[in-house]
């Protein structure tokens, strides 16, 4: 059993940080696309049983009824009488009623809805908007149809952004009625409004008190993965962590990634292309033999809680991990630890992971030793 | 050949005041190449001395000029121009008979002008004042004359040239033929040759550039040098026009080169003198001395398993830079490689950026310093040409450093700001004269170690880039000197240990610190800087530990793009050099150098 991930690139209006593939909505290529989406997964899709679907964009909840209609028919096509876990992403603008009542009847059991901020000033250096009370309104709307597995996403450490703010952003998302709430530290991409306006991070020590005042804050939350946090195990999202855990997952959708087999790949940005059935994009497939698969095995699985399951690891690769990368010299500096045979970055130190994770890939063994 | 149509001269003259430009011209104007081969500075073979435009290795080329129905050939030795060179400098004028003297006329006279003239006047040859670049409409040409005529020239002596157009070249290779002598020397006597260059060549082994001063070589002869005492058989005799043309032998007056199959560096010494086995001279000729390095500096290649391959890049490099000195030696933090001796702060810096560029080794170079000596309590002198080899505080009497007498070229709006850097390295006022109404020369005694420092670099800023300077080594003086120790997580860091003058020394702990500070990235643990005489902390400062450093999100389950971000940042460290556990970038080494100033 494996994901799928479906992206639906299309947006009434673009955030200023936004890096992800999309463009504004209109009604006729939203319903090009949809056909074209159809024929790749035709294309593409090898039968097996799904246990997760993610449909992610851009903001898939900007599509019409009709439009969203026709995804979950093409979607229904698929293999997933044994689903788990089915998200969508939405945002407050254009989120309905009507829209939720179709979710609901297309069995969607989890929304992820891109809150960001409660700020003013925040939300219009992002670009967003936000009305509290509709916010309110439609979590509770969502409870009354069933639909209890709940996410909104928070971006902090925004110019200007004070940790009052970011208090206040805390309050308001714990009152929600919800059960899950991913975090990002803002990161000023290429390519993207603030970049263009050549918009600064703030400090790394206020983007640390940040991220330590999240922890503090949320702290009756399992904080399962970096960004993270579930009210309680069972509302991990099931996808996510999926990558996490290196498994295989399908792309579907204009720039998706998908792992499958010994590939990854990557689908193209370009719509021309993929209206042109040209779904890959160049350099788009990555082949992975068994170093690599331990490679991602790290730099994925270290970013957990659980961290890599030692056990787990040596059925998978018939060798012990310490046979590829000798981490004795973190463990004994306290950057690594060592609980039941999962090897993981103690909570505490997770804000400077991709150090650590550098430090161990560096202890590589050469081949011959192994 | 007849001998008296043969002219043996140089061009001499300030850095970039366009000596190789009118050697382009001169080959031209004598047909030596087609004008489609010309690449900008013809005599300059190296790829970096047509980059940087300055002339680092001499060569000497054969030319043939027709004047009313005679063939004079012109050997014509291009000299490099720098402070830095000017051992090189005086070998070439040693196997002249005349020189072209270049004056910029954008520039007038400058240090090493006045400098290189005295050389070429010491040495009897024949001058011949050349204003070059005519053609630019900032060339003051009249106020050169008169700065020329002022230093002792006739106004009818002096040339007007232009080495980007040509306009007077032609005069100018009149007046070599009409006012520089033909060599003396006689054909019979025994043979002395002046080795005034040499190069490796793949095949042939090393190959020197001489002058025939008395006697003659031919193919077949058995030579021997008569400071090394070594012994070869003449395998080839070759003159440049500037293409190798091979001849049979070489008489007194010519130039050329000759090759012997020779592999060993040692045997050959540039200033050293030629001679036949079986019938040698009596006395060698005058000239020749030891070059002594001034400026130390150790030389580390970042990945220590190519130690091996820099030295084979040293002994390279010293094959056609006989100032090169070097000798292994260990750091704790650095491992393996070599304490390399140089002329000054350019010599390293060139030999430095070779390194990297012809042998593609990565480097780390360590402060320069020069030669201390220190008077221990015992009496005994010890020199010391890195801070690691300092005695003891304790054992020490007292210490001393080379001074040298600076000669600093300036128009006088900047006397101020040129006393005032004198006066922050110690200088000690001498002299001032006024060259003209705008122009002055100043002279202070001035500590070497700071002249290597930052010397120039300051002198140049201060003056936007108008001043000039020369200097020569005077006599060792007694000066306060301490060693400063620079510890990186509590360790000293030998590699950045400096010697200083005790007065500098807690403003430049500071400035070091600081510097570190700045260049040395967080890392997942806090890192304390200190600086340190002895057992004292003088200064201190501390990179705190990582605050962040997560990739937040993956987009859409876009794995590949952390795997680059994580692969672009180990890239970054492999760059670095591990000391403890601390990853120190390349900079942390030229930390070394700061100053605190001109920020």
């Amino acid at each position: 059993m494996i994901g799928a991930y479906i992206h639906i690139p299309f947006c009434n209006r673009i955030c200023s940080y936004c890096d992800f593939s999309k463009v504004f909505y209109n009604k006729k290529i939203v319903d090009d696309y949809l056909n074209e989406l159809e024929l790749e997964i035709k294309d593409s899709y090898q039968e097996e049983e799904l246990n997760t679907i993610y449909i992610g964009g851009g903001t898939p909840s900007a599509l019409d009824i009709k439009q969203l209609e026709k995804l979950f028919k093409i979607i229904n096509t698929l293999k997933i009488s044994k689903l788990k876990e089915y998200t969508i992403e939405c945002n407050f603008d254009s989120i309905t009623k009507e829209k939720l009542d179709l979710f609901k009847k297309y069995k969607i059991n989890r929304i992820s809805f891109g809150l960001e901020s409660t700020i003013n000033k925040n939300l219009k250096l992002l670009e967003r908007n936000l009305d509290k009370d509709k916010v309110k309104e439609i979590i509770n709307y969502c409870h009354k149809i069933g639909i209890n597995n709940i996410n909104v996403d928070l971006i902090y450490a925004l110019p200007n952004e004070t940790i009052d703010d970011l208090k206040k952003d805390l309050d308001f998302i714990k009152s929600l009625d919800i059960t899950h709430i991913s975090t990002y530290s803002l990161m000023i991409e290429d390519h993207t409004i603030l970049n263009n306006k050549k918009t600064k991070n703030i400090d790394e020590n206020l983007d640390r008190e940040m991220y330590e005042l999240i922890n503090k804050e949320l702290n009756e939350y399992d904080h399962y993965e970096i960004s993270n946090f579930a009210k309680e195990k069972k509302y991990r999202s099931i996808h996510n962590y999926s990558y996490w855990e290196n498994k295989n997952y399908y792309g579907f959708g204009l720039s998706s990634s998908g792992y499958l087999n010994n590939i990854r790949y990557t689908r193209t940005r370009s719509l021309t292309k993929y209206f042109n059935h040209d779904y890959m994009k160049d350099n788009g497939i990555e082949f992975l033999n068994t170093k690599d698969k331990i490679y991602y095995e790290i730099i994925l699985r270290l970013r957990t809680k659980e961290g890599i399951n030692l056990k787990e690891f040596k059925n998978t690769y018939h060798n012990d991990l310490e046979k590829y990368y000798d981490y004795k010299d973190l463990l004994e500096k306290n950057l690594l630890e060592l609980k039941d045979n999962h090897l993981s970055i103690p909570t505490n130190l997770w804000y400077i992971s991709n150090s650590i994770i550098v430090e161990l890939l560096e202890g590589e063994r050469n081949e011959r030793a192994i | 050949m007849n001998k008296k149509n043969i002219r043996n001269f140089c061009i001499i003259a300030h850095i970039d005041h366009g000596k190789s430009t009118i050697a382009d011209r001169i080959l031209e104007m004598t047909n030596a190449i087609d004008k489609r081969d010309i690449k900008t500075q013809m005599l300059d073979d190296m790829a970096i001395e047509r980059e940087r435009g300055i002339t680092i290795k001499l060569n000497a080329v054969q030319l043939i000029y027709k004047k009313e129905n005679e063939d004079y050939y012109l050997n014509l030795i291009d000299t490099p121009g720098h402070v830095d060179f000017s051992y090189e400098v005086s070998r070439s004028i040693a196997a002249c008979e005349g020189a072209i003297l270049v004056v910029d006329a954008t520039q007038g006279v400058q240090a090493q002008t006045l400098a290189n003239l005295y050389l070429a006047l010491d040495n009897n040859l024949k001058i011949i004042p050349a204003i070059n670049k005519i053609d630019l409409p900032s060339a003051n040409i009249d106020k050169c004359i008169e700065e020329l005529t002022n230093i002792g020239f006739d106004e009818d002596e002096i040339v007007k040239v232009s080495g980007k157009t040509g306009e007077g070249i032609e005069e100018l290779l009149d007046k070599v033929i009409t006012n520089i002598p033909a060599p003396e020397g006689n054909e019979d006597d025994p043979l002395r040759a002046l080795i005034f260059d040499s190069e490796y060549d793949p095949y042939r082994g090393i190959i020197t550039s001489v002058r025939i001063v008395d006697g003659k070589v031919r193919v077949g002869d058995i030579i021997e040098m008569m400071e090394t005492h070594a012994t070869y058989e003449v395998l080839g005799i070759s003159i440049d026009t500037p293409k190798e043309k091979k001849v049979n032998e070489l008489v007194a007056g010519e130039v050329g080169y000759i090759y012997a199959s020779i592999k060993s560096l040692d045997d050959i010494l540039v200033g050293d003198t030629i001679t036949l086995e079986k019938n040698k001279a009596k006395e060698p000729l005058p000239g020749y001395k030891p070059m002594k390095a001034m400026v130390f500096s150790g030389l580390y290649p970042i990945d220590p398993t190519r130690f091996e391959d820099l030295r084979e890049a040293l002994d390279k490099l010293k094959l056609n830079d006989s100032a090169l000195s070097y000798e292994p030696e260990t750091s704790k933090a650095l491992g393996f490689g070599f304490r390399t001796g140089f002329l000054g702060l350019l010599h390293m810096e060139i030999v430095e950026e070779r390194i990297r560029r012809e042998f593609n080794i990565d480097l780390i170079a360590t402060s320069p310093s020069v030669i201390y000596e220190v008077v221990l309590n015992d009496g005994t002198i010890e020199e010391v040409d890195a801070p690691y080899k300092m005695p003891k505080p304790e054992s020490i009497k007292k210490t001393r450093e080379p001074f040298v007498k600076a000669s600093i070229f300036s128009p006088s709006d900047y006397i101020g700001d040129i006393m005032k850097l004198c006066q922050d390295k110690r200088g000690e006022f001498i002299n001032m004269d006024y060259l003209d109404t705008t122009r002055v020369q100043i002279d202070y005694k001035l500590p070497l170690s700071e002249m290597v420092f930052d010397f120039f670099d300051r002198l140049k800023s201060c003056t936007k880039g108008y001043a000039s300077f020369d200097y020569e080594i005077e006599d060792y003086e007694e000066s306060n000197l301490v060693k400063m120790d620079i510890l990186i997580n509590g360790e000293v860091v030998d590699a950045l240990s400096v010697i200083v003058y005790k007065n500098f020394a807690y403003n430049r702990g500071k400035a070091v610190v600081e510097k570190l500070k700045e260049v040395i990235p967080r890392q997942l643990f806090e890192i304390p800087i200190q600086a340190a005489i002895g057992n004292k902390i003088i200064s201190r400062s501390t990179v705190k530990a990582l605050r962040k450093d997560v990739l937040a999100k993956c987009y859409g389950g876009d794995i590949t793009r952390k795997k680059k971000l994580l692969e672009k940042q180990k890239e970054g460290k492999k760059r670095m050099k591990k000391i403890g556990n601390v990853d120190l970038p390349q900079e942390a080494f030229l930390s070394i150098l700061a100053t605190g100033e001109n920020k």
